[in-house]
């Protein structure tokens, strides 16, 4: 049974809101979620701060343009 | 005149160097600019020319981006013109890490801001930046200060006259348990402070919550008599309320609303996730990215029990529970330009609620006796004799208050609910109040089952506006939220369609404009706080886009704008005719069973003669 996870096109996003006092710790939080989250290589692709928290949205590729497509297997095996 | 060199260390964009010089020279300095393609060297063979105050460079491509900084950074250096010159970097390049790391001396990222600029050039702590609490230089406005609430219209004006004359004859000699506990509460307050100045005993104060107490439901009497809170509920611990000050009471830079060049529309956008401190948190955020002014929301139950609780009090349900202590908790964070609307108009307790609302410093009400008395509301003559007493504490405490229509979303007519939100206008100015009418922007059942709005959504919205333009001279305000009936649970769908409504009201020249979130139609459980973000961001964005172009309207909304007024005339003609208001809410001549509504229930035969 292939996973959930596999069947990703390319990228997963973390729409969210995060309680912080400042930008950087901001940012730190954001790559710390994508680690705590078990996210291969987050990146951050938006984030904004003001005074109370950020506003981010966080990405980790599954597929890279050029990879073996794990849903592209599993979609052989049917 | 200060000189200020600006070049761009691009091969090819140079638009915000443009702009800037544009900028700088209109506020009087000498703006000297070099062509795209400027080498590092060449910066500065020309810093050392003519030796300005600063130097302002940009860089667009990621390409080299470091290794070109970096070299006119220790060019700069070298040359010793750091000494009299400062060096600022900006572009789509250019990270705030980055240019710290490179050693410039100032790093503007993101949307270029004029004033940051300026305060760099003249070496100033930013003005954007810190601000003291209580400083804040935007300012609370009053919605209905520019209106006179003349009446263009001369045969409308008679029929809501007479319609006057019949609700307040009609409601003389009667009151509720409603308005009793809301003279009593009133008296309560007075006492707490003749109590704390040592004038009364604190066996008066007893008293008068005794007297309370006995004109409450059992749930209610049972939290004051034996302190059994209602399935659900619970107190806000001291800590967590004493924790709240460390987050929110701190300096912080000055928010920015999301007008672009006009002043107006103000925004507005609702909160109630049943607990004050996520209440709290959410308006925090919304005020961050610009909101003008929230909505208290209560829970249903709030509305249909007689008697209100007291104390900080949270749940997991929708609706924040409306009490004296959890409204000031609440208003005590906001910050001090922010309008404040506590809503009162659907339940037992509405003369009450607008006692509390006054107590922690509300800034408007919302009454809506027609639309407060449909549907899974109040009944008609309980609110009826309600609604009058809160439009006079409206009076006499000079807050203006909101007249949502959304009735509307039922299948009532736009017109039929026009002819209500135009009683309850002319209700309030008989008696001395402000008030504003809230047409709905929406996808409007009525006219889309009538087919009038297959082909777009902006003539009958943009009608239902234009109407209130030739009947009276009033604020308009379109709400509740704008968009209604056209979102989904898509973010970007739900934050698209409400930023089209906004800037649609927005080109029509309102005065305020009610949004949602993009979690508007995700029903599962509260909305969160990324989705008011999201919306924010949209509206501003559209505003932006929009700027200052004004609607006018096309020859299809000139005609359903006709046709509304005509049928607005039509309806208060019937109800004038009728000769009483409730009844003709019984009877539906402001929306029938047919158009999706019914009287509602809650305190049936409660109103004592």
């Amino acid at each position: 049974m292939t996973k959930a996870i596999d069947h990703i096109v390319d990228a997963i996003d973390i729409e969210t809101f995060l309680f912080c006092k400042s930008e950087d710790e901001a940012k730190q939080l954001a790559e710390s979620l994508c680690i705590e989250l078990g996210l291969p290589h987050g990146d951050i692709v938006f984030l904004e701060f003001k005074a109370w928290g950020a506003r981010v949205r966080l990405r980790s590729y599954i597929h890279h343009p050029g990879d073996h497509y794990r849903w592209m297997e599993s979609a052989g095996e049917a | 005149m200060k000189t200020v060199l600006l070049a761009p260390l691009d091969p090819v964009h140079d638009n915000a160097i443009k702009l800037i010089k544009r900028k700088l020279t209109e506020a009087g300095y000498e703006a000297v600019s070099m062509p795209p393609g400027t080498s590092p060297e060449e910066v500065i063979q020309k810093a050392l020319e003519i030796k300005p105050s600063v130097i302002l460079v940009s860089r667009t491509l990621g390409y080299k981006v470091a290794e070109i900084l970096s070299q006119l950074v220790d060019l700069a250096d070298a040359a010793g013109i750091r000494d009299y010159t400062r060096i600022g970097v900006g572009g789509m390049a250019i990270t705030k890490e980055a240019g710290a790391e490179l050693g410039f001396d100032g790093c503007f990222v993101g949307e270029l801001k004029m004033n940051e600029l300026i305060d760099f050039i003249e070496d100033r702590v930013t003005s954007g930046e810190i601000l003291r609490s209580g400083e804040s230089v935007r300012k609370k406005p009053d919605i209905t200060a520019p209106y006179s609430y003349k009446f263009y219209d001369p045969v409308i004006e008679g029929y809501l006259n007479q319609i006057v004359e019949q609700v307040l004859s009609w409601v003389q000699n009667k009151t509720t348990k409603g308005i009793e506990r809301a003279k009593i509460r009133s008296e309560i307050l007075e006492c707490e402070n003749e109590f704390i100045e040592g004038n009364v005993s604190s066996t008066t104060r007893d008293e008068l919550l005794k007297r309370y107490i006995a004109d409450c439901d059992p749930e209610i009497q049972a939290f004051y008599q034996s302190k059994q809170l209602p399935t659900g509920v619970r107190w806000l611990e001291k800590t967590e309320i004493d924790r709240m000050a460390n987050l929110f009471d701190t300096p912080h830079a000055e928010f920015v609303g999301l007008q672009h060049t006009n002043s107006k529309p103000l925004f507005f956008s609702q909160y109630g996730t049943g607990c004050p401190i996520m209440d709290i948190y959410h308006i925090k955020v919304a005020e961050a990215w610009g909101i003008d002014g929230v909505f208290h929301f209560d829970p249903s139950w709030n509305a249909q029990k007689e008697g209100l609780l007291q104390g900080c009090l949270t749940h997991e349900h929708d609706g924040t529970i409306i009490t004296l202590e959890n409204l000031k908790l609440i208003r005590h964070y906001m910050e001090p330009y922010t309008l404040w609307n506590v809503r009162g108009h659907r339940g037992l307790n509405t003369p009450e609620t607008q006692i509390l609302g006054h107590a922690a410093g509300a800034d408007l009400f919302k009454i809506n006796i027609p639309y407060g008395s449909t549907g899974g509301g109040t009944d008609p003559k309980r609110l009826m004799v309600d609604g009058i007493y809160s439009l006079m504490l409206a009076a006499q405490f000079g807050i203006p208050y909101d007249i949502p229509g959304n009735d509307e979303l039922s299948g009532v007519p736009p017109y039929k609910t026009f002819a209500g939100l135009l009683i309850m206008m002319a209700l309030g100015l008989k008696l001395g109040a402000r008030p504003i009418p809230k047409p709905l922007l929406c996808y409007s059942p009525y006219m889309t089952i009538h087919g009038k709005m297959d082909d777009n959504m902006i003539e009958m919205n943009l009608a239902k506006l234009a109407v209130w333009r030739d009947i009276v001279d009033t604020p308009i305000w379109p709400g509740e939220p704008v968009g209604f009936m056209t979102h989904t649970p898509d973010r970007v769908q739900s934050a698209l369609q409400t930023s089209l409504h906004a800037t649609l009201a927005s080109t029509m020249g309102v005065d305020a404009v009610t949004i949602a979130s993009s979690d508007e139609a995700y029903s599962k459980g509260p909305i969160s706080v990324q989705a008011r973000v999201d919306t924010l961001r949209a509206v501003k964005d559209q505003l932006r886009f929009q700027g200052s172009v004004k609607a006018s309207l096309t020859t299809t909304a000139e005609t359903l704008k006709e046709e509304i007024h005509e049928k607005i005339t039509e309806t208060l003609a019937v109800v004038a005719q009728r000769g009483d208001l409730t009844a003709s809410i019984y009877e539906g001549l402001l929306g029938s069973q047919e158009d999706g509504l019914y009287p509602g229930r809650v305190g049936s035969g409660t109103v004592i003669e």
